[in-house]
């Protein structure tokens, strides 16, 4: 049973450094985070808002500071976690000729839940449907995922992550391909799977397509948490321009 | 196996060789070409030169060293790789350079004192004089390659696609992955004195290359590239022992114009002429 009193994502006094790095890129982050909220976290390039997501889902390893997420010690059950926890990453290029269809790719979403050995189900087959069809993919879903355009591709990984019915769903710039349109249809999608309590954590630059609802914001610079707040989204554009500026 | 098929003994072990080797070398090829990493073949091949090399300047049985030393660089190459930050292709670049190196300067050193080093059935293998525990051991190898690729394919088809997409998933990509290319390594490393390694650099790239011309999805490449290369080999084998041809190379002739054919015929490089 998910304890929703608990928050879904606890940092405590966390750093995280890259291989090789002479200073890490968060210092002594702390940040909570409940059931279902929508947050958004804004803030110049560098800022450490790609790591705070992976220190997240424990793709980085923490350097000091303790992080759980869905109630498990990230550090020691990185795997765990990522079962439970959505990923959309933000740079992909996939070559034209790569030999996996949009079903393929939507499905490997449900790879790391089932485990090694174990083929697809039946519920696994209707997630990846599911997901397909909440995205709008229905008529692409055999095509290879290398030939279809920028957004195209991201609205796969973005139905890849909801395949996998996670907990906890980090985007990394989902808008960054996908046009006005598409950004409002995606955007009414994040907002309709928060509703039904998945936490959205969501790094953005694009902020014209935000859910009509009151969000979190939290804006980092140079590592460090410098805004933290609620807000309605229409007031997120100015909001991170201001704290950004003022760093 | 197949001698109520094939009633000639020499003809039926090249045939049953040429089947299960190239099946197995096929399959591991689909993930050896889309990973990119096509010199782990002549980096094993170089792993057993060496090995062989080291047991016979130290007085132990070649084929055992040659195996033992190309155990040890499959289960170095995943860890090597991670530690160096660098790609694959130039951590097995770095090994090929070292193996070669350790083979020459032993079998130089062995001519110097009056040894002699004969590297002839390592590196073209002889399919026609093949006994028949070897056979049986090729069909053991072919069948553990099957079946470990059959028991992850998931997760090397997430892998393959994309390592951090896998990861993402919640996929234990490190531990497959280095399982991954010792499975390539093992493989290559005991098939090399069997078949060669002409034959088994042809196995490993070709049939995948020529598959990967017409599929386009992961499922498709693993079924079509080992039936290409079961036909191929085994109608070669046939054709080279009945008007006494060599049977390695007339093979490996025999899949390139096949690719040649393939790229020629390709569905990928078809440009549509419809205007709606």
């Amino acid at each position: 049973m998910k304890d929703v009193n608990s928050p879904i994502i606890s940092l405590k006094d966390i750093y995280t450094a890259y291989e090789g790095a002479e200073f890490p890129v968060i210092s002594g982050l702390s940040l909570e985070i409940g059931h279902g909220e929508f947050v958004i976290v804004g803030g110049p390039n560098g800022a450490g808002k790609t790591t705070l997501l992976e220190s997240v889902n424990g793709m980085l390893p923490l350097t000091h500071g303790t992080a759980h997420v869905c109630g498990m010690d990230v550090s020691r059950n990185g795997d765990a976690v990522r079962k439970k926890t959505g990923y959309v990453i933000q740079s992909f290029a996939f070559d034209p000729f790569t030999p996996f269809t949009v079903e393929n790719v939507v499905m490997m979403g449900r790879y790391g839940i089932l485990g090694c050995f174990k083929k697809p189900g039946e519920e696994d087959y209707r997630a990846t449907e599911e997901s397909i069809k909440l995205l709008g993919l229905e008529d692409i879903s055999e095509k290879p995922i290398g030939t279809l355009s920028g957004g195209q591709q991201q609205k796969v990984l973005i139905a890849q992550n909801l395949a996998k019915k996670p907990d906890l769903l980090l985007l990394d710039e989902p808008f960054s391909n996908l046009d006005l349109c598409t950004r409002e249809f995606v955007s009414d999608i994040l907002k309709d799977i928060s509703s039904k309590g998945c936490t959205v954590l969501m790094v953005s630059h694009a902020f014209d397509a935000l859910p009509d609802k009151d969000v979190r914001i939290v804006v980092m610079d140079r590592g460090c948490i410098n805004f933290d707040e609620f807000c309605h989204a229409t007031e997120v554009k100015d909001i991170v321009r201001k704290m950004s500026a003022v760093a | 196996m197949l001698e109520f098929l094939i009633p000639n003994n020499i003809v039926c072990h090249a045939v049953e060789a040429m089947l299960f080797a190239s099946i197995a070398c096929s399959i591991l090829g689909v993930i050896i070409t889309q990973l990119k990493i096509s010199s782990i073949g002549f980096t094993m091949a170089h792993a057993a030169f060496a090995g062989a090399a080291c047991g016979m300047f130290f007085g132990f049985d070649p084929r055992i060293s040659a195996v033992a030393v190309s155990i040890m660089i499959a289960l170095l190459i995943g860890p090597l790789t991670d530690l160096a930050k660098m790609p694959e292709d130039t951590v097995l670049g770095v090994l090929f350079g070292m193996l070669m190196a350790v083979a020459v300067f032993f079998i130089a050193y062995m001519q110097y004192v009056g040894k002699g080093f004969n590297a002839n059935s390592l590196l073209f293998g002889d399919v026609i004089s093949l006994y028949r525990e070897e056979i049986y051991a090729l069909v053991i190898i072919s069948f553990m390659a099957v079946i470990f690729v059959v028991l992850l394919y998931k997760e090397i088809s997430a892998i393959i696609f994309n390592k951090k997409v896998a990861e993402a998933a919640g996929i234990k990509v490190k531990p497959i992955y280095y399982a991954l290319l010792f499975m390539i390594a093992f493989t290559v490393a005991l098939s090399l004195n069997i078949v060669g390694g002409l034959l088994l650099y042809v196995w490993l790239i070709t049939p995948a290359a020529i598959a990967y011309q017409f599929m386009f999805d992961v499922k498709g490449l693993f079924i079509m590239a080992p039936v290409v290369a079961a036909v191929i080999s085994v109608s070669s084998a046939v054709v080279g022992l009945e008007y006494s041809l060599p049977v390695g190379p007339l093979t490996a002739v025999v899949f390139s114009v096949v690719f040649i054919i393939a790229v020629i015929f390709s569905r990928k490089r078809k440009v549509t002429s419809r205007k709606h």
